[in-house]
């Protein structure tokens, strides 16, 4: 990160959770250009902490500044505007939309011509091209991952938010998946956070890695000096 | 050109297929595109045909007729309108459940008020004063004329309908319905969406009720009964809600059977028309949503065929 000099994302002692239910306990974290994993075992608090950043859940305390600016107050919809392209865990698709429009109402926003983003994203999923007329709802796990994250690259995002795009999904497709994170990072220069509990194939993409332990950040590291033994006491508790 | 067989009888059956028709294809965007389920149609319909009726029959305008008739009818059409936007701000955020309480609460008040406020509405005994904007000779002509006139407000929602199935704003309402939380990223204000919706359909419902009045020339509370918007909804579940024809055509088979068939051509004994046909309508309107329900949850016309209609736009 010390390329960049204001970091795209900035987030100070942020709390957030649900009901009364506090996941994240006061969590900084500064994000540049660059591929940032999230890692941490299962119910960390990976999906809140992205859910929070796309500003789907309501804060309960701390800041988020976002390109120098502060949305820790803006509705979902505004900080998608500002370039903030979400990716969720699980329902990433309009499952009563066909592969086309559900690119299509990705596109809503952004300058570009959508017709040019749309063939991007042919281009990096060759697979949605011969499916642009299925429901999203009847598509494989694969195929529906993939269109999550088409549909979140046609907002022609600054940031995108990744929530474990691989899980559950075959060996193959786990090789193929961090390929082309890499692949976007590679062509758009777009900045990733990218929450993941497969430590070994996040690592082999990401430049930073923040291990999340009880809602906190255990341990925020630039990847090359990341040991085994620190990460495993991440994971431990 | 010899019109003896049409009787009053068979023009107001056709003129309710019209309505509910209509109200089954400003439903059908509201339930079918982004899952609201609005159970206060008649609500809405409710205030439009007050609305026109009171400011037609108790304001003292300037000018006559076809400018009283038409000023009123645009007001009655925009006090629904308002009416949608308002029920849409509170419903908007809450759940199915409340949806449901909230619009069926609604409609409930709807009828309440229209009942309690005898100045304006003449309360149960009901309004008389209505009249058709025109004279072409004869009841009859008239009422065929209105029906005419109606059935090209409802072709018209139609085009509209059929508009909103190819536009980004449609998507953009089955993307909310699919997935609320997910549009919600997506850069566009979910909830002014959904308030434009309620605001837009409102208003026709609203203009179909005040339609509806000019039909009977006679404001009754049961007039707005709970039976138009189970028709409705029965027409639209029947039709296929994800359709366009749907709405069109379940009320064809609900609405147009029961009105058309039974009451113009079965030997029902006259002394039934009051009491035991109203509550067989309701009955077997009932009895059809749940058959429909139970057998064929996406109507007879049906599976969600949007992917054919993509196919047929965008595909190779
Ligand atoms: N909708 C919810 N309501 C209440 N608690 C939740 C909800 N979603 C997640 N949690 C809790 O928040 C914690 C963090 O969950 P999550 O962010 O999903 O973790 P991860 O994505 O790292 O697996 C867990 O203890 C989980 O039980
Ligand atoms: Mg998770």
């Amino acid at each position: 990160m010390s390329e960049t000099a204001t970091p795209i994302l900035e987030v100070r002692g942020l709390r957030s959770g649900y009901g009364g239910v506090t996941v994240l306990k006061g969590l900084d974290m500064d994000v540049g250009n660059e591929v940032f994993a999230v890692l941490g075992a299962n119910g960390a608090g990976k999906t809140t902490l992205l859910a929070t950043l796309a500003r789907l859940i309501p804060l309960q305390g701390g800041t988020i500044r976002f390109r120098g600016n502060e949305v820790s107050g803006l509705p979902a919809f505004e900080t998608a505007g500002r370039g903030v392209g979400y990716v969720p865990q699980e329902k990433g698709v309009f499952a009563d939309l066909s592969v086309f429009e559900n690119l299509c109402v990705g596109g809503m926003i952004g300058q570009r011509d959508r017709d040019e983003r749309m063939a991007e994203v042919f281009g990096l999923f060759p697979d949605l091209a011969a499916l642009r007329t299925q429901l999203a709802g009847t598509l494989s796990g694969g195929e529906s991952r993939m269109l999550a994250c088409g549909r979140a690259l046609m907002q022609d995002p600054k940031l995108l938010l990744l929530d474990e795009p691989t899980a559950g999904l075959s060996p193959l497709y786990v090789d193929m998946f961090f390929e082309k994170v890499r692949e976007i990072r590679a062509t758009r220069g777009v900045s990733i956070i990218l929450a993941e509990q497969n430590a070994t194939k996040a690592l082999a993409v990401a430049d930073r890695v923040m291990v999340l332990s009880l809602g906190e950040a255990f341990l925020t590291e630039e990847t090359g000096s990341l040991t085994t033994e620190k990460l495993k006491q991440g994971y431990r508790i | 050109m010899n019109l003896d067989w049409l009787d009053a009888f068979l023009i107001y059956g056709f003129f309710t297929i019209v309505v509910v028709s209509g109200l089954g294809l400003l439903l059908h965007l509201q339930l079918g595109l982004a899952r609201i389920a609005n159970f206060g149609v008649v609500g809405f319909f409710g205030i439009g045909m007050y609305s026109f009726g009171v400011l037609y029959v108790k304001v003292d305008w300037p000018f006559g007729d076809p400018w009283q008739f038409l000023v009123c009818i645009a007001a009655g059409t925009l006090a629904a309108g308002l009416s949608g936007v308002v029920v849409g701000w509170l419903v908007g955020d809450l759940n199915e459940d409340g949806v449901l309480v909230g619009t069926l609460g609604f409609a409930t008040a709807v009828f309440i008020l229209a009942t309690t406020e005898k100045e304006l509405t003449g309360g149960a005994q009901g309004m008389g004063g209505l009249q058709f904007p025109y004279d072409v000779g004869g009841v009859k002509a008239n009422e065929l004329l209105w029906l005419v006139i109606t059935a090209a407000v409802v072709g018209g929602i139609v085009f509209y309908v059929w508009r909103v199935h190819r536009s980004p704003y449609g998507r953009l309402l089955v993307a909310v319905g699919s997935n609320e939380p997910l549009a919600r990223s997506l850069g566009k204000p979910t909830f002014r969406t959904k308030l434009w919706l309620f605001a837009v359909t409102s208003a026709g419902m609203g203009l179909l009720g005040a339609m509806y009045g000019v039909m009977e020339r006679f404001l009754r509370p049961t007039n707005l009964g709970v039976d138009i918007t189970l028709a409705a909804m029965v027409a639209l579940v029947l039709g296929g809600s994800a359709r366009v024809w749907g709405a069109v055509v379940g009320v064809v088979l609900t609405v147009g059977f029961f009105d058309i068939i039974v009451q113009n051509y079965l030997p029902v004994p006259v002394e039934w028309y009051s009491q035991a046909l109203p509550v067989m309508r309701e009955a077997l309107f009932g009895a059809a949503l749940i058959l429909v329900l139970m057998f064929r949850p996406f109507g007879i016309l049906g599976d969600m065929r949007r992917d054919k209609l993509m196919r047929s736009l965008h595909g190779d």
